[in-house]
């Protein structure tokens, strides 16, 4: 069979070869076994292999079971993440970072900024496009593009410090969502349930809904996984499109499928007589149980007829424009899976170019006046809707809400424009939920959002603190892949220990 | 430390000069002026203990050299290079060496310099030049055949005898001989990737009761010399080298004929073309008329220069990564090693230093992603064809060229000819407001090849800057970059003035050609978009200045047609000139995606990676570990150094080329290399778990003992390994075995393991007898045609025209096909030595309910109505054997025919197909 610990990487194998080595030397060892190898931390850490010096923690799974719930590598409050992404990026001067400098300068030379941007020449200062205003106990200034998110910044912790390594979105959707610019990394869901499989057995352990629209501009990327085993890729679908071919094509009939099934089982009984106890072949047999039970499961995840009519119109899916009502959907979709145990969930608002209202996503180098605002209307109400249903029903125990784009834009207008151009140099992010701290900001861009300024915090930063919620070690996390035990941190990153409750 | 310290100390060594202290007439003493200096304020961070940043201050090599960051600390005899006073100069808090304690004093400073002044000497340490410890590393060493264990009666081959000797160690035993059918059905997976048909295994089956041996050899040369061969071993290559026919990135665009390097790769594995020499075309394949090898140096995906966007430092980062893709091929393939590491700094496990992965990067500074018309031998039929037509052209153009000046479309691209005529400048004056054109090329008949107009010759361009776009400068019209870098120049409404662009030369020049175009890159690089850019640019006239600084015009767009009306004879030539130029492009070399050649420019370590902190230049060549010399002269140009380490590469002495190679083949014929972790032979990768047998394959390949076998023959390798005993075994579990090597890892089974897409879907298309068995060309479309900035979407992954092996679906980065990317197809982001093998509900809802699936299984159910006619229980049978290569047990038969009749015969194979049988080797 195959090796069954081709999951394993660098000390794996290494613990592998050592164990033949000792086998093959004579001293038998033929009883112990892997686990107790494994379980082993002092062998473990004699391993010299990481970049950090840790050890690394391998999740310990069946093959033929890969999605079983496993432990985190220490106790820690969330259990779950959703990942609300906008791709585009969002304008962190117009919605949660208020820069009144802007104000004061406005149609002015900025001081000291670079002559070109990502799109080309640089213009003058424009101030927030919208008003900001005092919100809550905690008077937080939020504008008035974002006014049904804005009533929940008491819960919110923001992120006003971080900063990116690109300027291009594909690129820096792929660093948020992979730690690296390159494609083909794995992903934030794909590591965490890797590490922690799922609690939902009849569901896939990672879920990524889509942008009514479509995909965003690094496509799979974005929930792929990478060198890992396909096993922990997300799996896509939205709450108007199932997963392909998930259907019972049309010609067939539940007795069609049973028969069908009945017959399979029986071939691969009688194959499986001649291989006892064989893990591959077995989870082969159980991953048709599985994508049986997900034919109802799913389907029952998408129908939303169940819902009252006052979450529905929480939601905003009978009101406003036709993305919004689909997004609103996806929104709802997503607390239902989040409900069920799905370990994670990540959804897109926001895609390539594909239609629709005309923009396609955060994206505003031109007439930032209307197409922030046309998004925003996609955007802010389900998705407040969401966050205070999750809330509600107490899911914010152990639920990480994470709300990202992957950078910010910049305080002046491109030359003779009416848009800004893209800032990686300082973005706002936040997280709600479980194991943060509630109306708390951290960190600070300079006077004019240009750059970070106190507290800088990187992508790296903020993943260790989203892995290290979920009892995730970001340096202990890795998987050996060509040379190296790669992390969802590269070889950089700490938790910010100032944003946990 | 140092790396925060290194980007700041260009500053401080220009303030170096001023603290230049006055000679003393005693020498520098090492033992009694520095050493003590070190003890008490470096070592403890940059000791024997601890060497932070890979540096260290006891060894006088180290410092010569220098740390992780691959800048030498000292230079003897010059204070002015080298880190070393840099660092200890700085004040700043948070950058200063040593960080802790007081600053060193002045004094210790200048002794410091003197010291350096002086020579740097260092009792003791005097013989021990930059020269580097080897490493002890075992692939490392060369390669020894090493002598064969054991008599060779009982064991079989050579292979044999190695694994018989480790599992006799371990207590245990090989596993006996597979039945014929397991047999054909596994060799000619692993072999063609296609199991056998019905009647082969019926034909082999009674040759093998003749004569076992002879007829499996007889069916393993059938194998090596069928044309599905190369296709199943380029499949495992394109993996490694992550090579897709999309660039990646935002765009994803297609690369358009990148196909033509896939063929390339089936045809070297058909042709058996000896390793060495595929490897070297690969790099190099421009210099041997194998254009089309050159695919191999742009595999990895790309950011186009449209999506990097406008900053300087943005494009400066993206060429750096272009070449960081390609260096990762060469290393992860070739020679096995992970370089990449080394991009930031001296490589963590590995001998290998940010200089070597810079030096790597110097020989592959001529390579740039794009398209070019490949080179092909003399005689390749697209050569033939155009030479043929090009001496039909040049007589057509020497007729017209008596008449006046003419233009020819080549598609995209407009030629505009005129009289030869020297001149000191020459402008294009267009006549419609609005014009785009990516690149204006000037040719004169001294040198056909060169472009006079390019930046780089020192030529001055000019327009009437108003009218320029900002995002379109004029400095884009001769930049040598095509596509979205495009001279973009509109006149405002109203005014009757209109675009116009001048180039002065340094020197007059005689010049008879103008060459220009909006877009070349839509048409040399890629395809399927809606809204390919159209020429933008409309008429035009040239004028070229003489000598007294007069105007004159040498023609226009606007007279040639009234000139070909006046003249029939005229207008006749250049229709048949442009009949022609159609011929030609259509039936010529096509410009292909296998990377374009660029003017080399100087290369420079890279402190950590990042293009804006430049270090020492350095030159070609190889990894120092392995003596490094290419012999290349010091302005060798990319073609030379190209070449030059493609030998470096393929020296028969090389420790790591053919043993890389030999376990990757052994990892694909056996589940798993000797090596499990085939592209990283260093320290983080796996040991060996058969040293002897790996290097006596390698020392085979390299130099083979058999009769009439010539070297690095890679079917002679597979070869050897599937006439093994080993590769022949059962693969059933035995317990005793089992409890010894679960992994089997000494190979006392032949491991079975589940079959990749490609094999699933072909063995599919195979039994239905629909599968399109042509080898190479287009590959089959299964996505739409795109916006430029969308992503792709899988129109027909199922219908006729896709019945071909999945080796010719279209591979495009990151998309899924919908069905059997679900299988652990790779993304193509990343080096993909080994395929994860994973297992999901995903896989069984598209074997089950996929259109590919329900369509197939009707197809197969036909054709086994076909061959056996109405009885039902012979029509199961037969599904069986185009399927899985046997008879249905009786009990399988009963509960087959009742299936078959209460549902179809279709749902049968339905159930086939996803059977754990199907898809596992056996």
């Amino acid at each position: 069979m195959i090796n069954p610990f081709d999951h394993l990487s660098g000390h794996g194998r290494t613990l592998l070869n050592r164990r033949s080595f000792l086998q093959n030397t004579g001293l038998a060892m033929g009883g112990i076994s892997l686990a107790q190898l494994l379980a082993g931390d002092g062998l473990l850490a004699d391993q010299p292999q990481t970049v950090s010096g840790k050890s690394p923690i391998r999740p310990q799974f069946d093959p033929g079971n890969p999605y079983a719930s496993r432990k985190p590598h220490y106790e820690a409050p969330a259990k779950q993440v959703l990942m609300i992404y906008c791709p585009g990026a969002v304008s962190h001067v117009d919605t949660f970072d208020y820069k009144p400098e802007l104000v004061r300068l406005h149609g002015k030379k900025p001081p000291t900024v670079p002559a070109v941007t990502f799109e080309g020449p640089s213009g003058n200062i424009a101030k927030p496009f919208w008003q900001f205003k005092a919100r809550g106990e905690t008077g937080k200034m939020v504008s008035e593009l974002l006014p049904n998110l804005a009533e929940q910044v008491d819960d919110f912790c923001f992120f006003h410090s971080l900063h990116t390594e690109t300027s291009a979105h594909p690129q820096g959707e792929n660093f948020f969502n992979t730690g690296f610019t390159m494609e083909g990394f794995p992903s934030m869901g794909a590591w965490v349930t890797y590490a922690l499989g799922t609690e939902a057995a009849e569901l896939p352990a990672f879920v990524a809904i889509n942008d009514p629209r479509g995909l965003a501009r690094s496509g799979k990327n974005n929930f792929g996984s990478g060198f890992l085993p396909a096993a922990f890729q997300g799996t896509d679908f939205s709450a108007t499109n199932p997963p392909a071919n998930l259907k019972r094509p049309a010609q067939y009939t539940s007795q069609t499928d049973r028969q069908t099934v009945d017959l399979l089982k029986r071939l691969n009984a009688r194959h499986l007589e001649k291989f006892p106890g064989d893990a591959d072949l077995a989870g082969r047999i159980a991953s048709y149980e599985l994508a049986g039970k997900m034919q109802t499961s799913v389907p029952a995840m998408m129908d939303l007829s169940a819902e009252t009519a006052t979450t529905l119109k929480a939601y905003g899916v009978q009101e406003g424009s036709d993305l919004k009502k689909e997004y609103a959907k996806n929104c709802i979709l997503a607390r239902r899976l989040i409900e069920k145990g799905v370990r994670v969930v990540q959804l897109f608002n926001g895609s390539d170019p594909a239609g629709g209202n005309g923009i396609t996503n955060w994206d505003s180098h031109q007439n930032i006046a209307t197409t922030h605002p046309l998004q925003a209307e996609i955007m802010d109400q389900p998705t407040a809707a969401l966050i205070g249903d999750l809330r509600q029903r107490g899911l914010l125990e152990d639920t990480l809400v994470v709300w990202a784009t992957e950078f910010g834009r910049m305080p002046f207008l491109q030359a003779n424009g009416t848009g800004r151009d893209h800032n990686p140099n300082a973005f706002t992010c936040f997280m709600t939920g479980a194991g943060v701290k509630k109306g708390f900001s951290y960190g600070e861009s300079d006077e004019f959002g240009f750059k970070a300024a106190v507290d800088p915090t990187s992508v790296f930063d903020f993943n260790a603190t989203l892995l290290h919620l979920l009892g995730l070690d970001h340096e202990r996390l890795t998987f050996y892949h060509n040379g190296l035990e790669r992390r969802l941190t590269n070889v950089h990153g700490k938790v910010v220990q100032e944003v946990l409750a | 430390m140092l790396a925060r310290w290194i980007r700041i100390n260009c500053g401080v060594l220009g303030l170096w000069a001023c603290f230049a202290t006055t000679t003393d007439a005693q020498k520098v003493d090492f033992r009694r002026d520095i050493e003590p200096i070190f003890k008490t304020r470096c070592l403890s961070c940059h000791g024997a203990e601890k060497q932070e940043s890979g540096f260290r201050l006891d060894r006088r090599a180290v410092l010569l050299r220098g740390g992780d960051y691959g800048e030498p600390a000292i230079v003897p005899g010059d204070p002015s290079k080298g880190t070393l006073l840099g660092a200890i100069r700085v004040t700043d808090p948070d950058f200063r060496m040593p960080p802790k304690g007081p600053l060193l004093s002045k004094t210790q400073l200048s002794l410091m310099e003197r010291w350096i002044k002086e020579g740097a000497v260092w009792p003791g340490q005097m013989g021990k030049e930059v020269g580097r410890e080897r490493s002890s590393h075992w692939a490392f060493q060369p390669v020894v055949r090493p002598k064969v264990p054991g008599p060779r009666s009982t064991a079989g081959s050579e292979i044999d005898a190695f694994l018989q000797d480790r599992l006799k160690q371990a207590g245990i035993s090989n596993s006996p001989q597979a039945d014929p059918r397991t047999l054909i059905r596994r060799v000619s997976i692993v072999l063609t990737g296609l199991p056998p048909t019905p009647e082969k295994v019926v034909a082999f089956q009674a040759a093998h009761q003749r004569d076992p041996g002879k007829a499996y050899e007889e069916l393993v040369d059938d194998l090596l010399k069928s044309p599905h061969f190369g296709e199943r071993w380029a499949q495992h290559w394109l993996d490694v080298i992550r090579w897709a026919e999309t660039n990646g990135s935002e765009s994803n665009m297609y690369r358009k004929n990148a196909w033509v390097y896939r063929d390339y790769v089936v045809r070297a594995f058909n042709e058996d073309k000896p390793y060495d020499r595929f490897v070297f075309e690969q790099l190099a394949g421009d210099t041997v008329g194998m254009g089309d090898a050159t695919g191999f140096l742009v595999s990895g995906s790309h950011v186009p220069v449209a999506t990097v966007g406008q900053e300087a430092v943005a494009r400066r980062q993206a060429r750096a990564d272009r070449m960081d893709e390609i260096v990762q091929t060469v290393g992860a393939s070739v020679l096995g090693v992970t370089i990449g590491c080394a991009r930031c700094h001296s490589h963590k496990f590995d001998p290998i230093s940010i200089q070597d992965y810079y030096q790597l990067t110097a020989v592959f500074q001529d390579v740039e992603f794009g398209s070019r018309f490949p080179e092909y031998a003399e005689d390749h039929p697209r050569s033939v064809r155009a030479r043929q037509l090009q001496k039909l052209i040049d007589a057509q153009r020497k007729l017209v060229r008596k008449t006046g000046p003419w233009i020819e479309d080549w598609h995209n691209l407009e030629e505009f000819h005129f009289k030869a005529v020297e001149t000191k400048a020459v402008r294009i004056l267009f006549t419609r407001p609005y014009v785009r054109v990516d690149e204006l090329e000037v040719f004169g008949p001294a040198d056909p090849q060169e472009n006079v107009a390019h930046q780089s010759t020192g030529v001055e361009v000019k327009s009437l800057s108003k009218f320029d776009n900002a995002r379109g400068p004029i400095d884009l019209i001769n930049d040598g970059e095509y596509g979205t870098q495009a001279w973009n120049a509109r006149a405002p409404k109203g005014t009757k003035e209109r675009p116009w662009v001048q180039f002065t030369f340094q020197q007059p020049r005689q010049i008879h050609l103008i060459r220009l175009s909006t877009n070349r890159e839509d048409f040399y690089e890629t395809d399927y978009l809606t809204g390919l850019n159209p020429k933008a640019y409309h008429g035009y006239r040239v004028e070229v200045q003489d000598g007294r600084g007069e105007w004159k015009s040498v023609g226009g767009t606007y007279g040639i047609a009234g000139q070909n009306k006046k003249n029939p004879q005229r207008a006749k030539t250049i229709a048949e000139l442009d009949r022609l130029i159609e011929q030609l492009v259509a039936e010529g070399p096509q410009p292909s995606f296998v990377g374009r050649f660029v003017k080399p420019v100087k290369t420079h370590v890279l402190r950590r990676g990042s293009p804006e902190n430049r270090g020492v230049e350095v030159f070609p060549a190889g990894l120092d570990e392995f003596g490094s010399e290419l012999g290349l002269e010091v302005n060798a140009g990319g073609v030379a150094r190209r070449r030059a380490f493609a030998q470096w590469l393929v020296a028969k002495d090389h420790p790591l080329t053919a043993r890389v190679m030999v376990n990757r083949i052994w990892h694909h014929v056996f589940g798993q290399g000797i090596v499990s972790t085939p592209s990283d032979f260093g320290k983080a990768g796996a040991l060996p778990s058969h040293p002897e047998l790996l290097d006596w394959l390698a020392a085979e390949f390299v130099a083979p003992t058999r009769e009439a076998v010539a070297p690095w023959s890679v079917k002679h390798m597979i070869r050897e390994m599937v006439m093994s005993r080993a590769f022949r075994q059962q693969s059933a579990p035995r317990q005793e075995c089992l409890a010894v090597d679960a992994n089997c890892r000494l190979w006392w089974r032949f491991p079975a393991r589940r079959q990749e897409a490609e094999v699933i879907r072909d063995a599919i298309l195979l039994s239905s007898g629909s599968l399109d068995q042509s080898l190479g060309g287009i590959s089959y479309r299964i996505h739409n045609v795109k916006k430029r900035y969308a992503q792709w979407e899988v129109v027909d992954n199922h219908g006729p025209r896709t019945w071909r092996r999945l080796l010719y679906q279209e591979r495009f980065r990151r998309v899924d096909d919908q069905i059997f990317t679900a299988f652990d197809f790779p993304d193509c982001g990343q080096i993909r030595a080994r395929r994860p093998v994973s297992t999901t509900p995903l896989q069984a809802l598209n074997l089950l309910n996929s259109p590919f699936v329900v369509e197939q299984t009707k197809l197969i159910a036909e054709r086994a109505k076909q061959r056996v006619g109405g009885d039902v229980s012979r029509q199961v049978n037969e599904c069986f054997q185009l399927l899985l290569n046997r008879d249905a047990t009786q009990q399988e038969l009963a509960a087959c025919r009742k299936v078959a009749r209460q549902e179809s015969l279709a749902i049968v194979c339905r159930a086939l197909i996803n059977a754990n049988e199907f898809v596992f080797l056996p």
